[in-house]
């Protein structure tokens, strides 16, 4: 227990029971406990716990510590690297891409489906420089290929944070109150699993309407259960600790107790599902819009240019393969991303 | 112990063989009386029966020319005597011949329309005269027909069709080379220079006899102004369109009848391209900086149409350059059609194929009195330039009048004629016999697969039913082509009216009556020889919407209704 990088560590008695000398306050304050002492008991009652256990430490809070974990994985760093490339794309694409995303170049002289030209490659100088090519209609591929990565990062973005948000609010009344509540929400987030998520998610999306926020509504509501069981399952075991009965004797409200008590407890499998969640998203975002359910034209999005472009595969193999590429790149990034935060957080795999 | 067992096995197996013997001789019994039961019924019509075997008593149905609820052109179809029919006309047809070639006039036996009732069994197990008959139809699998060999023609060269299909143009072609597809129709645009290389597969180009168009309904705003609409017809740039997304043989659209369709005139000519006569346009229709619209459209290949998405995303970034914003909705296919024959879409992709070589197919079809509400209203100073048109005898009076109803169509801009979509077949080199047919039935008959004892055919999709009266989908109606015949053909790979299940037919001078003259010996795939009574009960169930046996797939019967009206109809 000497190692400081181990997560779990004896609770520093001299502690305050608010961490107000934080230099990170708002994130002290969401994983401040009063009463450290019996935290330490939670410690392997479940992963669902392991977020408290370790806020205390004089070396740094839990995700200084994780932080540092997760930057020795090899496979982490590899996913956060990807990730990086990909915003770096998403932030800067009016300045990455040579064209217009939705520009038709036919005035240019170029015709659908062109080869790549790359003058470094030998491309003549006097054509205009695409270096992966011209889409079915006279587009630059590479340009959409990067203001893709926008719509995909920024549509999975949203459909888990709205997912998460509705999940945690579930989970965490479900899991809190019980009884009724309990067996009425879950009930009812049993109902939402027991539909395969994309079937699901295209029937709401057929109703709605397609559409890029429809797509992302549906992804969400279809992905709730996962985040509203984790956070159930997480309360369940936080609310029967010492701590929180001792806060109830003291008087502490209902929702200070759930706010800052319990949530803050189940916020470390949260995060970690919901990274994974993203590359889920992802994916479902390009499957309904390789569906024409998702993006509508002409805004570029990997699934649609997929889709487009599905019957050239013997023809022009390189306007399949980099969308797919592209899509397969941001799912691995997350992926491994949140692999690597699982480990990290998760104090019983410390080595 | 032993002995037992072997005593009981021994009394098992007799009882097995006695089981076996009385069901033998119980299956004897049912086949004739199924032998027995064909026999009967031949006459027996609507109007009167026929006595069971000797003197043949034609039926005959008719309806009065005046009479409100006769929304049709006929005025009686009669069974003359067993292989003459006659047909009555209130006007003058000019088209007549070509119509009544159409395969949604397929003849079947009058027993078996009876029997099923005019739907059920009809659509999925059709009976016959073509050279193929049903054999299996596996639903969303595969539709196979077997040679009938008792065709009153030249027999069909391979034993065995096999129908199959997919939307994806990729995958045809994959199944074409390698050699699980024997022929595939609307080879993709991009794999035109491959089949054209490749020593396995020859490819046959089919000309572009239909017309791709983008409709303007004139009762949605803001196309309920002409200005507007003029406007999208001068600032689509259909020259680009056509450059970059049909495959070789197709040309611009300057009107919207294909040349090679009897009433196509070199004059007048559609509007140049000009965006910024489209601008002016707009402004002085009140839409300085455009408007907002929806733009509709099936994710369908159909040789006018062979990528629809791509084209529509051009016409969406074509009009963003004229300051109009569109919105692309994709629809299903039937739905679309439902929706676009109600008049419900405002902005929408569509197109028409030849059906039979004349400008009626086309025009009256589409802008003519009886036409759906695909452009809204309609424009009555069309309507009467069409009646007139339909009804001249003198082909050159017809043309002058077609040129005519041209220059209005471009007036009003119901629609942009957009292209003529080249389309190409393809099929294995060594197939012989394959054709492309310029209006969409190739005819299976005549082709041999090298030997092979099967052919196989892969279209764009399933047939919807094998009642093709009540069908008008081109998928449907080519299957239904190698089943049932028509009194007339089309001359395989071409347009011209030969003669089909009738050896000849005549007209009077006036072209108000028509005679055909049917084949005898001629046998539906049942058995059952074609009479006269056929024909009358085929054609009246479909022209008669009170006939018990009016009731098809859907009851619409669309090309009954366009090319020749029902009687009986609603006020």
């Amino acid at each position: 227990m000497s190692d400081p990088t181990v997560p779990p560590q004896p609770p520093d008695e001299g502690m305050p029971p608010t961490n107000v000398t934080d230099p990170m306050p708002a994130m002290a304050e969401a994983f401040a406990f009063e009463r450290e002492d019996e935290i330490e008991r939670a410690v392997g009652e479940g992963f669902a716990a392991s977020g408290g256990d370790v806020s205390g430490h004089a070396t740094g809070g839990l995700w200084r510590t994780a932080g540092r974990e997760l930057l020795r994985k090899k496979s982490a760093v590899v996913g956060l690297v990807m990730l990086t490339v990909l915003v770096f794309l998403a932030v800067f694409a009016p300045v990455i891409a040579p064209y217009d995303p939705n520009e038709v170049l036919f005035s240019e002289g170029v015709a659908p489906r062109d080869a790549p030209c790359i003058h470094l490659l030998g491309c003549p100088d006097d054509q205009p420089q695409h270096i992966l090519g011209i889409d079915g209609n006279g587009r630059d591929y590479f340009s959409r290929l990067v203001y893709g990565a926008r719509v995909s990062l920024l549509a999975a973005f949203v459909a888990v944070t709205f997912a998460m948000v509705w999940g945690t609010i579930v989970g965490l009344i479900a899991g809190f109150f019980g009884g009724a509540a309990d067996n009425v929400l879950m009930r009812l987030m049993d109902v939402l699993l027991s539909f395969p998520s994309l079937l699901l998610a295209i029937a709401i999306v057929s109703v709605l309407g397609p559409g890029l926020i429809n797509a992302i509504l549906a992804i969400s509501v279809v992905t709730i259960p996962q985040y509203a069981r984790i956070v159930r399952s997480s309360v369940l075991s936080i609310r029967e600790q010492e701590f929180v009965a001792a806060d109830r004797a003291l008087g502490v409200g209902t929702w200070r107790l759930l706010w800052h008590r319990i949530f803050p407890n189940a916020l470390t499998p949260l995060v970690v599902i919901a990274t994974l969640g993203i590359a889920t998203a992802v994916l479902e975002i390009a499957s309904l819009s390789f569906l024409g359910l998702g993006v509508q034209p002409p805004t570029p999005e990997w699934g649609s240019m997929l889709a487009a472009e599905r019957n050239q595969v013997f023809t022009a193999p390189h306007l399949v393969f980099f969308a797919g590429l592209m899509i397969m790149w941001n799912v691995l990034s997350f992926n491994l991303l949140g692999d690597g935060l699982r480990d990290a957080l998760d104090p019983r795999l410390g080595r | 112990m032993k002995r037992s067992m072997r005593l009981v096995s021994l009394l098992f197996a007799l009882a097995l063989v006695a089981a076996a013997c009385s069901s033998g001789g119980g299956t004897t019994t049912t086949a004739a009386g199924g032998g027995e039961a064909t026999t009967t019924t031949a006459g027996g019509g609507t109007a009167t029966t026929a006595p069971p075997s000797g003197e043949f008593t034609g039926i005959s149905v008719e309806a009065s020319c005046d009479d409100p609820t006769n929304a049709s052109n006929f005025k009686k179809i009669e069974a003359v005597d067993r292989l003459t029919v006659r047909m009555e006309l209130c006007k003058p047809d000019v088209a007549f011949a070509s119509k009544v070639a159409f395969s949604a006039f397929g003849i079947h036996p009058q027993a078996y329309l009876e029997a099923t009732g005019g739907g059920g069994d009809l659509l999925d197990n059709p009976i016959g005269t073509g050279p193929y008959m049903l054999k299996q139809w596996d639903k969303g699998n595969q539709l196979v027909l077997e040679r009938n060999e008792n065709y009153w023609g030249e027999k069909a060269k391979t034993k065995t069709l096999v129908f199959r299909w997919s939307s994806e143009a990729a995958q045809r072609f994959v199944e074409l080379q390698a050699g699980t597809a024997d022929g595939i129709d609307n080879v993709g645009r991009d794999d035109f220079a491959v089949a054209e290389q490749s020593p396995d597969v020859t490819l046959y180009p089919r000309e572009g006899t239909n017309i791709f168009y983008i409709g303007l309904n004139r009762d949605k705003p803001p196309f309920d102004n002409e200005k507007v609409r003029q406007a999208i017809a001068v600032g689509i740039d259909r020259q680009r369109i056509v450059d970059n997304f049909y495959p070789p043989g197709s040309v611009v659209a300057d009107q919207f009848m294909p040349s090679s369709i009897f009433g196509y005139t070199p004059e007048p000519k559609w509007y140049d391209y000009d965006p910024q006569k489209a601008k002016d346009l707009l402004t002085e229709a009140g839409f300085p900086n455009g408007f907002e619209v929806t733009l509709n459209y099936r994710d369908v290949v159909r040789s006018y149409l062979p990528s629809p998405s791509t084209v529509a995303q051009d016409i969406q970034a074509q009009l963003a350059d004229l300051g109009i914003t569109v919105n692309i909705e994709v629809m299903e296919s039937g739905a679309f059609l439902d929706a676009s024959d109600a008049g419900e879409l405002t902005m929408y992709l569509l197109g028409w194929g030849a059906d039979y070589p004349d400008a009626t197919n086309f025009l009256d079809f589409h802008f003519g009195r009886g036409a759906s509400a695909q452009f809204g209203a309609g424009f009555p100073d069309l309507w009467d330039v069409l009646d007139e048109a339909a009804t001249t005898a003198d082909p050159a009076t017809r043309l002058e009048l077609y040129s005519k109803a041209t220059e209005l169509i471009k007036q009003h801009v119901p629609m942009v004629p957009v292209a003529h979509g080249g389309s190409g077949v393809a099929y294995r080199s060594d197939v012989d016999g394959g054709h492309a047919s310029p209006l969409g039935n190739e005819y299976f008959a005549v082709m041999d697969p090298g030997g092979r004892d099967t052919f196989v055919w892969m279209q764009n999709a399933e047939p919807i039913s094998l009642y093709c009266a009540d069908e008008s989908d081109g998928e449907s109606l080519r299957a239904c082509e190698q089943i049932n015949e028509s009194l007339l053909s089309y001359a395989v790979g071409g347009t011209d009216v030969q003669p089909g299940l009738a050896e000849s037919w005549e007209a009077n001078d006036d072209g108000t009556v028509w005679t055909f003259k049917l084949r005898d010996g001629v046998l539906f795939h049942d058995g059952t020889p074609l009479t006269a009574n056929d024909v009358v009960a085929s054609y009246d169930a479909q022209w008669d919407l009170s006939n018990p046996l009016h009731v098809g797939r859907d009851g619409n019967f669309v090309y009954w209704g366009a090319l020749f009206g029902f009687k009986n109809a609603e006020g």
